[in-house]
């Protein structure tokens, strides 16, 4: 096609055509239309929620029922996860939130606590009961309770049975290893059964089976080593100030963490949840440590869909240990209608158990957890409460700074650790320095 | 060697360079388009495939039958449409009078306008949200449009004084002696001599509001969402439906591509404006 280059001059029809076309478009905007819905700023009967993108769904049974039985309305806001923060940060700042309730990751409350309403009366003994203890604990801010946990998560054990099954497998491991193959409950155990996985499976000399994978790109699988090393307070104290990544916990974590690198695939620096997650559905890992909610989340054509079974998280020197990975309704202190807000939280709250039948199906209260654990389909119900229950699963360090240590700090340090050669005493000290320069 | 030969090697030079580029330009977007065609578990796979093996429309179908995915895509056209008419309607005739006036406080304004461009975005979101918000114009279109013209209206007003002033002072001192206004030689004359750079300076400012990101996600809610919004929540906490977000990633582009073919002899023009000036 060849290109004109000439500029043609418009005729008379045509320039009455955009300006036309400019007042039309004029008229449309002094309407201040959009076309997604209803207003979310909302009339009295309208209570508007924000919350991240994978976590709508979780709600949206709690809210149909809350129209139902009062007669309010409420509008879920889907945000991105990337950007939720920003949002809710924003209007907090600015003291005049358009949300009346907003769903929070458990390393933000710290963060956001100052624009948060206390929700103390909602903590009644029973309540504290039905909770995990690290839920309790992260729902506390300055000695006020600033949110009700929603949901929770917690990584477990992700294994392929037809694996495990194999009486090939099992009469060669109990060989070699001396004890018979099953879910390995330690680190011993997870270190021997990576090591027998870690195989050429279709002969041609390069390995294409492997035992686990070890994530440099995500911190949170290392926390969770640190708590089953037996440390109280990773990466440090927040009440105190005290940073304690150097501790002898902390190394012996990291020291577990990197052995486990011969028996995972290559480029683990580069390996986080995404990736670990499709490299066990196509079938290159045998176990994989990872978020209990991905059980239901398997794709129809992974060749692993019908050969995946899920055990409680493994235990260190001081027993089981993951990270709870709970969100949490606040309210902002701001906010038009706090009452209105206050009697959704604990609505949501006593129908928790609606959250367990949907696609992420995750729920926060241990009756909830305990009421699905024998029905099929789930199966990762009881490996949640075990890790979730066990004293170990510790939160991570209520500090606002929280998200600049782990994109700063945490993050890169396993990054360098993964890489071989690296000395990690000698990484643990020098984050530990550059995070007392972010926290002091 | 003679002249021949030697031309004859630079044109294949200059053609394995524009393949070259051709290629690095294109690579991102050709991929996208091929992932959209992947399976769910293709589509994430270690390491990644540049082909699908098994083509199918999964993807689309999921993607574009999700809640809040056609209206995102018909508030995306709303928003940049009054937000492209709103830059025109502003820089024109800014950009008009800094060039045919040329004052010293006209000199300082086009400067100050620049300046604008260097606050970083998310510096101004707690006031916008604010202002918006006194206004009753959060979770609009049209309150979402005004603020990505704070996005496009310095550049706007930048590219149009430069198309202006390649238009000779003469062309309208003659349309004013055929007994011409100012704004009738504006509108009459010098716009017409200028039709390529506006159309450049439309897709600038179209291009500004249908990408935009950080305002559209810190001023709409439900209402007035906009498509990069609905594209970033394929990725969530839990998970990354990089299918489904490659997909409406493709049909969004769509608009895009056509607006640029359909202005690309404006384009051209525009581009090559005052090229031949003196």
């Amino acid at each position: 096609m060849k290109l004109r280059t000439r500029p043609r001059f418009p005729s008379r029809r045509a320039r009455v055509g955009i300006a036309a076309a400019t007042t039309l478009i004029t008229a449309i905007a002094l309407t201040g239309c959009g076309v997604g819905g209803g207003d979310a700023t909302a009339d009295a009967d309208t209570l508007t929620v924000v919350v991240e993108g994978g976590g709508k769904a979780e709600l949206q049974p709690i809210a149909d029922l809350y129209k139902e039985e009062t007669g309010t309305t409420v509008k879920l806001v889907e945000l991105p996860y990337a950007g939720l923060y920003d949002r809710i940060s924003t209007e907090l700042s600015s003291g005049s939130p358009t949300f009346d309730v907003a769903a929070l990751d458990a390393i933000w409350l710290s963060a956001f606590a100052d624009g948060l309403a206390p929700l103390d009366d909602l903590y009644t003994d029973d309540v504290k009961d039905d909770l995990f203890g690290g839920l309790v604990t992260e729902a506390q801010v300055n000695e006020s309770f600033i949110g009700m946990p929603v949901w929770t998560n917690s990584e477990i054990l992700f294994y392929r049975t037809d694996l495990f099954e194999d009486a090939t497998n099992k009469a060669d491991f109990e060989a070699k290893f001396g004890y018979p193959l099953a879910a390995p409950t330690d680190w011993e155990q997870y270190h021997d059964i990576a090591e027998f996985f870690t195989r050429d499976t279709d002969g041609d000399g390069q390995t294409d089976l492997y035992g686990t994978d070890v994530k440099g790109a995500v911190e949170t699988e290392w926390l969770a080593t640190v708590s089953q090393a037996g440390e109280e307070h990773m990466v440090l104290d927040a009440e105190s100030g005290d940073v304690t990544i150097a501790s002898a916990e902390h190394l012996e974590a990291l020291d577990y963490y990197t052995s486990l690198l011969p028996y995972a695939p290559s480029g683990a620096s580069q390996l986080d949840w995404a990736g670990s997650q499709n490299l066990f559905y196509q079938g290159n890992l045998a176990m994989m440590r990872f978020w209990g909610h991905a059980y239901r989340a398997t794709p129809d054509d992974s060749v692993v869909k019908d050969s995946i079974g899920v055990a409680p998280m493994i235990a260190g020197p001081a027993g089981i240990g993951g990270v709870p990975g709970a969100w949490y309704l606040s309210v902002p202190t701001a906010g038009a209608k706090q009452e209105a807000a206050k009697e959704f939280v604990q609505f949501a709250y006593e129908h928790n158990d609606l959250s367990a039948d949907t696609s992420l199906g995750l729920v926060a209260r241990k009756s909830a957890f305990e009421a699905k654990s024998g029905e099929a389909g789930f199966e990762n119900y009881p490996a949640l409460l075990d890790t979730l229950n066990a004293p170990q699963t510790l939160p991570r360090p209520a500090t606002p700074e929280w998200q600049e240590i782990v994109d700063s700090v945490l993050v890169p340090m396993l990054q360098k650790a993964v890489e071989p050669g690296a000395e990690n005493a000698a990484l643990l000290e020098e984050a530990k320095s550059q995070i007392e320069a972010i926290v002091q | 060697m003679n002249g021949l030969e030697t031309r004859g090697k630079t044109r294949i030079v200059l053609w394995a360079l524009l393949a070259a580029a051709l290629i690095l330009y294109g690579f991102p977007f050709i991929y996208l388009l091929l992932t959209s065609f992947k399976t769910p578990l293709e589509a994430i796979s270690v390491p990644p495939e540049v082909l699908p093996t098994q083509w199918t429309l999964e993807n689309y179908v999921s993607a574009l039958s999700r809640e809040g995915v056609p209206a995102a895509l018909v508030n995306s056209v709303v928003t940049a449409v009054i937000s492209t008419a709103l830059s025109l309607v502003l820089a024109v005739p800014a950009a008009y009078a800094i060039t045919r006036f040329r004052t010293p406080s006209g000199r300082v304004f086009i400067v100050a306008a620049l300046v604008t461009r260097m606050v970083p975005t998310i510096a101004v979101g707690a006031p916008l949200v604010e202002i918006m918000r006194n206004l009753g114009i959060t979770d609009t279109s049209f309150g979402l449009a005004l603020a990505h013209t704070t996005i496009s209206l310095p550049l706007s007003i930048w590219l149009m004084a430069s198309f202006f002033e390649a238009v000779p002072d003469e062309l309208d001192e003659a349309a004013k002696v055929d007994g011409c206004s100012r704004l009738q030689a504006l509108w009459r004359v010098v716009i017409p001599v200028v039709t390529g750079g506006v159309a450049v300076t439309a897709i600038f400012a179209f291009l500004a509001s249908w990408n935009e990101f950080l305002f559209a996600l810190l001023l709409t809610s439900v209402r007035a969402q906009t498509t990069p919004i609905v594209i970033a929540n394929f990725q969530s906490q839990f998970g990354l439906d990089w299918g489904g977000m490659t997909a409406l990633a493709a049909v969004y582009s769509i608009p895009v591509i056509l607006l640029t073919l359909f202005l690309q002899r404006h384009i051209v023009a525009g581009l090559t404006l005052g090229a031949v000036k003196g």
